[in-house]
């Protein structure tokens, strides 16, 4: 019994306390977790050592990133946010926790990486799913994300209607129909991307559409419950840093910003790249052969960036049209 | 033929529990095995390599040091609030004793919310304290604060009874003898309170170290920080890691089992204690 309190309490015994590390506070989207905790920061933690002879630690937490923007207006001590849509910046900055757009002043306008939307299905692909089309057949079980939690829904939505406006001789009408389509086969929300992707690992479902990075992933790990469907025309999505300068006490300020400068070097951006996202560097992409090709892949600034297309994509034509139509 | 009748008397007798068990193997004991299946799936060493990383170690030192403060506090603030209502008359004493009982009943998930919005940036006291550069939510008090909540129920339900069969002559005794409020407490009611605090605490313990639905809302969720053992649970089983999730599950399931088998030992010594002082 009191092997197991002296256990507990050890790390705060004053003995232990001298050799606290500096930390970083970081809440980033759910799918970034293991490339972050794993690669990232270790390598960062690496350089600052070498650099200043300081060890640093790292706080971190991971979730949707609706749920986490949720989080930071109601006053998580995060410093820093990686964030998956812009989107949820710009509800930040709405929100009063940052003043103004700070992270169009970072490097790419704060884009750290990107990675296309892509159709996870069973090995084999029994379905006969060759693109976005292919999900609205009857009979198709598709795990899509929920756009009320998760940054990666958003992309999704924007998606599956970009690409159906985008194919050739297509309809004034077609993306709102291959929403329907699509959204009349969803079967279960998941809260976010990783959750999806265990829900979907778990044996659940025909069709997955998620980012390519989670479905790289997976298939480097081993995972054999999977088969990656490229379509001809899918949007990459792009994912934002924000500084939360009111967390940043001004001793922190250079550890952050060192942190921040140190994820678009090219090192951190090799890193990404290994773990399965596209670097905004173009000539880092080649080095992993895991990449498919994309024949049409366009951005979310052909749809005149998030601000427009959430209201006009995920708002007037998801939300007020298409799944009131798909009410029973 | 004589022994034939004693094993089906045997039979017989065993045959209620051998239900039991049937109907409770899908229900509780399968889904518990299942937790020990997965955590031992890759062999004893990668249970214990997953046991030995930085944050389940933060983990379970986090939720024991909480569940620990939970208990204290409680048991203090239970036991007060337990010989309150049970020895003094006021006007609304039973309705304050419903709710103070509420806890258990409310949606965990709600105690979250409504703390976030009692003690957060937007709220009463969050509004009151910022100016002082003090934002309780999501830091450790945080947690407290919403264990400290779901759990006080618990200290009411083993205390207040005790209270109200203990009777009044001794305590009167003691008055008559000209011992002050405090010391009739000391030394006539406390003893009698002894098994019933120890059961509570414990039932405390127990709670704090496995609730969630609060925790997850309130503490932010940051890994050697805030992070208790169940929201470790879940984040790894969020990402994939099932055998990382219920390693640590294991070893929730196995203190509280201890926990409860103490609880069990203490009832069984109290209540026989009770019995012959009754004689």
């Amino acid at each position: 019994m009191l092997a197991l309190v002296l256990w507990t309490i050890w790390p705060w015994l004053p003995s232990q306390r001298s050799n606290r590390p500096r930390t970083i506070v970081l809440y980033g989207f759910s799918i970034l977790e293991p490339v972050i905790t794993r690669g990232i920061f270790p390598a960062f933690q690496k350089k600052w050592m070498a650099e200043t002879g300081q060890s640093v630690e790292l706080i971190s937490s991971f979730g949707g990133s609706g749920t986490v923007t949720n989080q930071l207006i109601m006053g998580v001590p995060a410093e820093i946010a990686i964030l998956s849509t812009e989107l949820d910046a710009q509800r930040l900055k709405k929100a009063g926790v940052i003043r103004t757009e700070t992270w169009k002043e970072l490097p790419h306008k704060g884009v750290i990486n990107r990675t296309p939307f892509i159709i996870q299905v069973r090995p084999g692909n029994p379905k006969k799913i060759h693109d976005f089309s292919g999900l609205i057949q009857p009979g198709v079980r598709i795990v899509h994300t929920d756009p009320l939690t998760s940054g990666a829904a958003n992309w999704a939505i924007v998606a599956e209607y970009g690409a159906a406006v985008r194919q050739p001789g297509s309809g004034p009408d077609a993306g709102r129909s291959m929403l329907r389509g699509i959204w009349r086969n969803v079967v279960v929300q998941a809260g976010s991307g990783r959750a999806a992707r265990t829900q979907f690992d778990s044996g659940f479902g025909d069709a997955l559409i998620t980012y390519e990075q989670d479905a790289i992933w997976s298939l480097s790990r081993g995972s054999s419950r999977l088969e990656i469907v490229y379509p001809r025309s899918t949007i990459l999505s792009e994912h934002t840093v924000v500084v939360i300068d009111s967390h940043v006490s001004g001793k922190e300020e250079k550890l952050i910003k060192a942190f921040v400068d140190f994820l678009w070097s090219e090192e951190a951006q090799r890193i990404f790249v290994e773990s399965g996202f596209r670097s905004v560097d173009e000539r880092l992409n080649s080095s992993n052969p895991r990449f498919g090709h994309i024949h049409d892949p366009f951005f979310i600034d052909d749809f005149g960036g998030w601000q427009k297309a959430k209201l006009s994509i995920i708002d007037d034509i998801w939300r007020n049209r298409v799944l009131k139509e798909l009410k029973p | 033929m004589n022994q034939d009748k004693v094993f089906n008397r045997k039979i017989s007798s065993m045959l209620p529990a051998g239900f039991l068990v049937l109907v409770l193997l899908p229900l509780l004991l399968l889904p518990l095995a299942s937790v020990f299946i997965y955590a031992l799936r890759g062999g004893l060493g990668n249970f214990g390599a997953s046991l030995i990383t930085a944050d389940v170690l933060f983990a379970l030192r986090f939720s024991l040091i909480i569940a620990f403060a939970t208990a204290v506090i409680n048991a203090l603030l239970g036991t007060y609030a337990a010989y309150v209502l049970s020895k003094t008359r006021f006007p609304g004493r039973e309705q304050l004793g419903i709710v103070l009982n509420l806890p258990v009943a409310i949606p965990n998930v709600v105690v979250g919310t409504s703390l976030l919005l009692l003690w957060g940036p937007i709220g009463l006291f969050g509004q009151m304290l910022e100016p002082l550069g003090i934002q309780p939510m999501f830091t450790p008090a945080a947690v407290l604060l919403a264990h400290i909540f779901v759990t006080f129920p618990y200290m009411l339900g083993t205390v207040k009874p005790v209270l109200d069969d203990l009777e009044t002559t001794y305590e009167e005794a003691a008055y008559t003898m000209g011992a002050s409020r405090w010391q009739t407490f000391l030394h006539i009611v406390f003893p009698a309170l002894k098994g019933g605090l120890l059961t509570g605490s414990l039932l405390t313990f127990a709670h704090s170290l496995g609730e969630f639905g609060a925790t997850v809302m309130v503490s932010g969720n940051l890994r050697l920080r805030t992070q208790t053992a169940p929201l470790y649970i879940f984040s790894q089983f969020e990402s994939g890691n099932i055998q990382a999730a219920n390693s640590v599950a294991a070893v929730l399931a196995i203190l509280s089992f201890i926990l409860f088998s103490l609880i069990l030992f203490l009832a069984a010594r109290t209540g026989k204690k009770g019995a012959q002082r009754g004689k």
